[in-house]
């Protein structure tokens, strides 16, 4: 490992390429680039989660901190890890002073493994448009997490009105256990019947203020077809905010999936006793790893997005984003926002796609 | 015709989980048993890949009550679990877990297994579906078998499936195979045996073929123009274990040429598949099985070892006859090499070198592709002295991945061409050390997915293969080598003849 203060991007640029002919040997290939936007406060949970996913996909982990933006001189410091700290892999842990924080792509554009997809992951309070931050413009797939925000409802409206193909929450990545108890509950249903089942409407009991437990609710109505919403639940339910799901179906049946607060849940269905399956809340690491195992769009997550939040027109997006050029300093003032120079920071993606 | 309206094809996060079902183990008991089977059943547990409604019924002579039972599981799932303990998982899917207890000629027994079977059927929802693992010696299948006959819980309906699952060796030469597998194909029908080759991890099956098949590079040399030879290898550092008796019998030819080499030799050799699917895949791979060809000198190009007292791993190990349970003038062979040809247009002329061993220096399993030299090399003789035949690795385990070899110019002001290796390695996750490739199975056994079992025509072509060589062999005794040696000197000789020598992996 190696600390470099008061740096320049093309330091660390050489130091990494000086690192990796040194320590040759505990390289493996590179699947992708994951560039994770953290808070200071947040870094070390970051790093845990990246390192855990690191270890099931091979990844360049470039962690970029932005600190006081209103700093008098821009400055970088960079730390220099391979097969370290951050896991087996090649990792740069970079904190940005002063009005480099609004300038990250020039320091992390020529540290992306070359050719791979670039995943980038907002473990802060994302920008309300992603294209306001350069690092999401250059990103393959760009990952946010709602449930930080204070109000998840507002963060969930937000990033549905933002929506780009690509774009997907950890919020949503929460829901996945649900979604495939549910599922399976419904396969055995339809198992049993021989013929399909159809959903006519349900009840979802926890936090109505949880993202993840709007998304399951998104995505129950989207696939359903009819509404289905949040209702205040009688206990605090853990971090996917939901306690029970009640589903009512066709030829008057009923199924019922109850979580037992002990990693796991009771699924009640007609004409079969009663069964627990384990239903595990996941740490960070799971979560990540779980959106780098596909890096194309996500509709499930679009329509279960545009069910919970009624903004329409998902898929309509374009999935390219262009740069615009935001100045917080400029946005606290009376003034309104001056136009900046607007860079075409996507060059490369525009032209593949 | 979508009958579950949460299923989107498009949704790739949900991962596939089987219809309602019991797991039946017929030796329960048995080391496989306790170290492989019951961890991987809590590991899918843990992991959400269990149906909702599961059942596990474990069948052994031993008297256990139910109690005992479970304390026993627990502390075997326990140990050998991959994924994190967590009690109340454990607790959720012991209460799904019933023992049975009795002998396999007990025809009361059976039928107290087949009423319990009925039973779980109302009450835990298994909805009549059951997969039979049998855990036990071969030489019990047709007792259980024909149990199993009797009191019909091997009969799928158009309500209910049933599937067995065999563990390899499928008997020991051909006759005896054949034998089997009429007797499981009797009792069950064809599409519900599963062989399971618990060495072939699903994940090795999938990433040989989307390297091959996924890309556009490797398939244009991947044929006799370009390839000069292939080398397989399974090497073990261990012994035989506890397990003598069972391998007096058997030798690494029966052990692991018949079965795994031959399985990776067949996913190395076969053309393309017409799509990505069980019954394409065993076709492809049957065509190969069937087109290897032994070569004429047997003497030279069928080696067979048996390793002696030595050095490994910085420790003293016994030779093969001093371990405990072994005759002493055993002739079981410990060590197996051979020379085979694939008759076919793509890869007449290229020999396909196999070997397995047990107490060789390191644990390895890896496919090697030895190409051509350069017609003509531009350099001077001196420059490429160091330039080897270019090579493609596929590494199976440890350390899954793909090693490419070729030749760089040394740095310098002089010129000069030596070998160096380009490294690919799959993320950890991967790697075999997980016993992932246990789950997988077992899940496929559940889903039904047939991808990665041979069917009988594999086991019964493979069987064809080995027969001659055992043949041969038979009368003979092995040639020794020193634990911790890459095999006999005979092996070396055998590559040798030929102008090649082994890659030492």
């Amino acid at each position: 490992m190696t600390t470099l203060w008061d740096t320049t991007g093309s330091a660390v640029v050489k130091e990494l390429a000086a690192q990796r002919r040194t320590g040759g040997a505990v390289l493996s290939g590179v699947a992708l680039t994951l560039v994770v936007v953290a808070d200071e406060s947040r870094v070390a949970d970051a790093e845990e989660a990246a390192t855990h996913a690191a270890e099931a996909h091979p990844c360049r982990v470039l962690v970029v901190v932005r600190r006081q933006i209103d700093a008098p001189t821009p400055r970088l410091d960079a730390e220099v890890l391979i097969g370290g700290r951050l896991g087996p892999g090649e990792a740069v842990v970079m904190r940005m002073y002063g009005r480099l924080g609004l300038h990250a792509e020039s320091v992390v554009l020529p540290l992306l493994a070359a050719d791979a997809p670039v995943v980038a992951w907002w473990h802060a309070a994302p920008p309300d448009r992603l294209a306001t931050d350069a690092l999401a413009v250059f990103a393959d797939r760009r990952i946010t997490d709602s449930s930080i925000a204070e109000d998840s409802l507002a963060a969930l409206r937000t990033r549905a009105e933002d929506y780009a193909p690509g774009d997907t929450d950890l919020a949503w990545t929460r829901c996945t256990t649900w979604r495939s108890t549910l599922a399976s509950s419904l396969d055995s249903v339809s198992g049993r019947r021989g013929e399909p089942v159809r959903v006519h409407g349900g009840r979802i009991e926890g936090d109505p203020k949880n993202a993840s437990a709007q998304l399951l609710a998104g995505w129950l109505s989207s696939r359903g077809g009819c509404s289905i919403t949040v209702a205040e639940g009688a206990r605090t339910p853990g971090p996917s905010g939901v306690q029970s799901v009640v589903l009512q179906l066709d030829q008057d049946e009923e199924v019922r999936v109850e979580a037992d607060r002990r990693g796991g849940a009771v699924i009640s269905q007609p004409f079969r006793p009663d069964a627990s399956v384990a239903l595990p809340e996941r740490p960070l690491g799971d979560l990540l790893s779980e959106e780098l195992r596909r890096l194309d769009d996500d509709e499930p997550y679009s329509d279960a997005l545009e069910a919970a939040t009624r903004v329409t027109g998902l898929a309509d997006h374009s999935p390219v984003r262009e740069h615009v050029w935001f100045d917080p300093a400029e946005a606290d003032g009376d003034d309104p926002p001056v136009p900046g120079p607007r860079r075409r920071a996507a060059a490369v993606k525009a032209a593949s796609s | 015709m979508i009958t579950n309206p949460l299923r989107d094809p498009r949704d790739r996060r949900l991962p596939r989980v089987p219809e309602p079902c019991a797991l039946v183990v017929f030796g329960i008991t048995g080391d496989l048993a306790r170290k492989k089977l019951l961890p991987a059943v809590y590991d899918l547990a843990n992991r959400g890949l269990l149906p909702t409604n599961f059942a596990l019924l474990g069948f052994a002579r031993r008297d256990w009550g139910d109690s005992e039972f479970a304390e026993i599981s627990r502390e075997a799932a326990r140990e050998h679990a991959r994924t994190p303990w967590r009690e109340e998982v454990w607790e959720q899917l012991a209460a799904d877990i019933t023992f049975v207890q009795g002998s396999f000629d007990d025809d009361n027994a059976f039928d107290q297994l087949a009423a319990t079977l009925g039973q779980l059927e109302g009450s835990h929802g298994i909805g009549g579906n059951a997969a039979f693992y049998l855990s036990i010696p071969p030489a019990m299948f047709p007792t259980v078998l024909k149990q199993m006959q009797r009191t019909g819980m091997a009969e799928s309906t158009p309500e209910r499936w049933r599937r067995v699952v065999v563990e390899k060796p499928f008997g020991e030469d051909l006759p005896s195979s054949r034998e089997l597998n009429e007797l499981v194909d009797s009792v069950f029908s064809a599409d519900d045996v599963f062989r399971i080759d618990h060495y072939l991890g699903k994940e090795t099956v999938q990433n040989l073929l989307a390297l091959r098949f996924a890309n556009t590079l490797f398939e244009p040399i991947w044929n006799g123009h370009h390839v000069d030879s292939v080398q397989i290898t399974m090497a073990e550092d261990v012994g035989i274990g506890g397990r003598a008796g069972f391998y007096e019998k058997t030798g690494a030819a029966r052990d692991v040429l018949q079965n795994h080499l031959l399985q990776l030799l067949a996913l190395t050799a076969m053309e393309e598949p017409v799509e990505f699917s069980a019954e394409e895949i065993r076709t492809e791979k049957l065509k190969v099985l069937r087109a290897i060809s032994l070569p004429e000198d047997l003497r030279t190009f069928a080696v067979r070892g048996q390793y002696e007292q030595g050095w490994l791993a910085g420790q003293r190990v016994k030779g093969y006859r001093q371990e405990e349970g072994v005759a002493e003038d055993s002739t079981t062979e410990t060590f197996a090499a051979v020379r085979l040809g694939v008759e076919t247009r793509r890869w007449a002329g290229v020999p396909f070198y196999l070997r397995t061993g047990k107490r060789l220096p390191r644990r390895v399993t890896e496919i090697a592709l030895v190409f051509k030299r350069a017609p003509h090399l531009p350099f001077a003789d001196t420059d490429t002295e160091e330039l080897g035949n270019n090579q493609l690795v596929v590494r199976v385990q440890p350390d899954e991945g793909v090693t490419l070899k070729f030749g760089s110019k040394v740095p310098g002001s002089v010129m000069e061409v030596r070998d160096v290796s380009m490294d690919f390695l799959y993320g950890e996750q991967f790697t075999e050390s997980s016993p992932e490739a246990y789950e997988r199975l077992l899940l496929d056994v559940l889903l039904g997915d047939a991808t990665l079992f041979p069917r009988n025509a594999e086991v019964e072509a493979s069987w064809a293969v080995i027969d001659p060589l055992e043949e041969f062999w038979s009368g003979t005794s092995p040639h020794p080598y020193r634990a911790g040696e890459w095999g006999p000197r005979a092996a070396e000789e055998m590559l040798f003849s030929e102008d090649r020598r082994w890659r030492r992996p």
